[in-house]
């Protein structure tokens, strides 16, 4: 099954690259020919002809350069953290398509937004927002970051659950990955303790919320806990209402 | 909408699996399984068959060549023929050759004092520095060569590429051989020189897949002249294309299967007839 056509065969001698793939170096300064002869490319006289590195990036030969005329403003926060919104409608059209479902046993976490498309990237954590709360219909229960006034409004009036918990960015990334193996920390920054011991927030240490849970399947023992320790301070008195009883 | 900077957890998508995950991950009740994509229609390829050459020394076991036949896989050996990947390959194996030494003297490097060599005004000549200068003779050299590295990066993929064009183009001018094995107990050049001048097979480049190369045949071929013997982890684009002839042993054959086929390509499988004498063999053996 030979074809008639004679190719010769490869060796070093009849390989090359191929065509329009290598492009000529451009070398100034040798002959008119070339087109770069002469002064090289670099017109007549002036600072730019010369050797050497030129100007400074930015230079604008004397005149305050556009990186000097605007003054500074603010900081950078190095505690920002970036939530990713999903809004009620968007988990209602999930679940009326299948691809989503969450029970009491199994609620909705980062994981199953993530895994089912409904959020494309988790960010510092995922923020339940209530745009399109007309259209949500089944009780949905849900652990987020964040949750907004009127997502909690319309979670709760469908009967559903929603707790706001504290994820660090390794708990993040467990819930996510669904490793059991390592416990998630509790909030450090007294902003965080704050947040989840209020029970407007629905915080997961609100001691509010944790009664109004009541024996709900997803609450986890260590919560309560949590809620014990971190609330130290509502059980404290200061030092003022010490001096003012005294 | 999301705020200024960047997601702290980089790259939660495009996390490669099964890098350090825990042993024991919690199974995903709440979302539906995506169904698998459904793969467009791929056509079947047909396996290369070559004929075995007679080995250097045939074992025991070892299958007689002029009835065996060796099935390859075609996307190693039956690979379109791309002269430009082969001369990418090769010419990053020559860069990388280059041993890069030439050195020269700059006017800071020659040795010499500092001293101006005439005064600045008067003398209706040049204004000179030192002697040093490269416009003088015994200077210092302007823009000369240094020490250099001329080794190039080429993608791995162009480089596996290579291999599988080169091994390819081997096949179709009909001048690759596989051997069952390659092995030589004797140990003499003498009679290693006489057994390939009667297969035929000077200058050509033997490869063999064993994990230590046989240590008789490798003190034999040694000083025979045109004839190399290297070991698949040495083999590469150059050495295939410069050599004329190429013999694999089967473990080279199936090193370079390994290594280079192309996943996911349905191949007709190997149709096994009885054997008769006029079965036709589809490629040429060695010539």
């Amino acid at each position: 099954m030979a074809s008639k056509i004679r190719v010769p065969r490869v060796t070093m001698a009849n390989i090359r690259p191929a065509q329009g793939s290598q492009q000529n170096q451009k070398r100034v300064g040798r002959g008119q020919g070339s087109g770069y002869g002469g002064t090289s490319g670099r017109g007549h006289n002036g600072q730019k002809s010369r050797s050497g590195p030129g100007i400074r990036p930015g230079f604008e030969g004397g005149q305050t350069p556009i990186t000097k005329l605007f003054p500074k403003r603010g900081f950078y926060n190095h505690n920002e953290k970036t939530y990713a919104p999903i809004n009620l409608d968007r988990i209602q059209h999930w679940i009326d398509q299948g691809r989503l479902t969450s029970s009491p046993e199994n609620p909705i976490t980062a994981r199953d937004l993530f895994e089912s498309g409904c959020v494309h990237n988790v960010h510092d954590g995922i923020k339940i927002l209530g745009d399109g709360a007309e259209y949500l219909k089944t009780p949905i229960y849900v652990i987020a970051s964040r949750a907004s006034q009127s997502a909690i409004k319309a979670i709760e009036a469908t009967g559903g659950k929603v707790v706001c918990k504290y994820y660090n960015s390794l708990a993040l990334r467990d819930c996510v990955d669904g490793r059991m193996d390592r416990v998630s920390a509790a909030p450090t920054r007294r902003e965080d303790i704050i947040f989840y011991s209020n029970y407007r927030n629905r915080g997961f240490i609100a001691p509010d919320t944790l009664e109004k849970l009541g024996d709900m399947p997803f609450v986890e023992e260590r919560w309560k806990l949590l809620a014990k320790e971190l609330g130290t301070w509502r059980r404290q008195t200061s030092l003022a209402e010490n001096m003012a009883t005294a | 909408m999301l705020g200024k900077g960047a997601s702290r957890i980089a790259g939660l998508a495009s996390r490669k699996p099964g890098r350090l995950r825990a042993a024991v991950t919690k199974p995903l009740v709440n979302v539906r399984a995506r169904s698998p994509v459904t793969p467009e229609a791929k056509s079947i390829v047909e396996p290369v068959y070559l004929g075995l050459t007679p080995s250097l020394k045939k074992g025991r076991w070892d299958p007689p060549a002029e009835k065996s036949v060796a099935i390859l896989e075609p996307t190693v050996f039956k690979h379109p023929i791309r002269r430009d990947i082969l001369h990418l390959c090769v010419v990053h194996h020559l860069d990388g050759l280059r041993q890069g030494s030439a050195n020269t003297k700059t006017r800071g490097e020659v040795r010499g004092s500092g001293r101006k060599i005439r005064r600045q005004k008067g003398t209706g000549k040049a204004r000179l520095g030192d002697a040093q200068n490269p416009m003088l003779r015994g200077g210092g050299i302007a823009f000369g060569p240094k020490p250099r590295d001329f080794s190039t990066k080429l993608p791995r993929k162009v480089v596996e590429m290579g291999m599988r064009v080169a091994l390819s183009a081997k096949l179709r001018e009909e001048k690759l051989g596989v051997m069952s094995r390659l092995y030589w107990p004797n140990g003499k050049t003498k009679f290693l020189a006489q057994k390939i001048d009667t297969l035929g097979l000077r200058k050509t480049l033997f490869v063999t897949g064993e994990a230590k190369v046989h240590e008789g045949l490798k003190r034999a071929i040694q000083n025979i002249p045109m004839v190399k013997l290297i070991s698949t982890n040495e083999a590469s684009v150059f050495e295939l294309l410069k050599w004329p002839r190429v013999v694999l042993d089967l473990k080279a054959v199936e090193f370079f299967e390994e290594t280079l086929k192309r996943q996911n390509v349905p191949i007709l499988p190997a149709p096994l007839l009885e054997q008769t004498s006029s079965e036709a063999v589809e490629s040429q053996p060695l010539s």
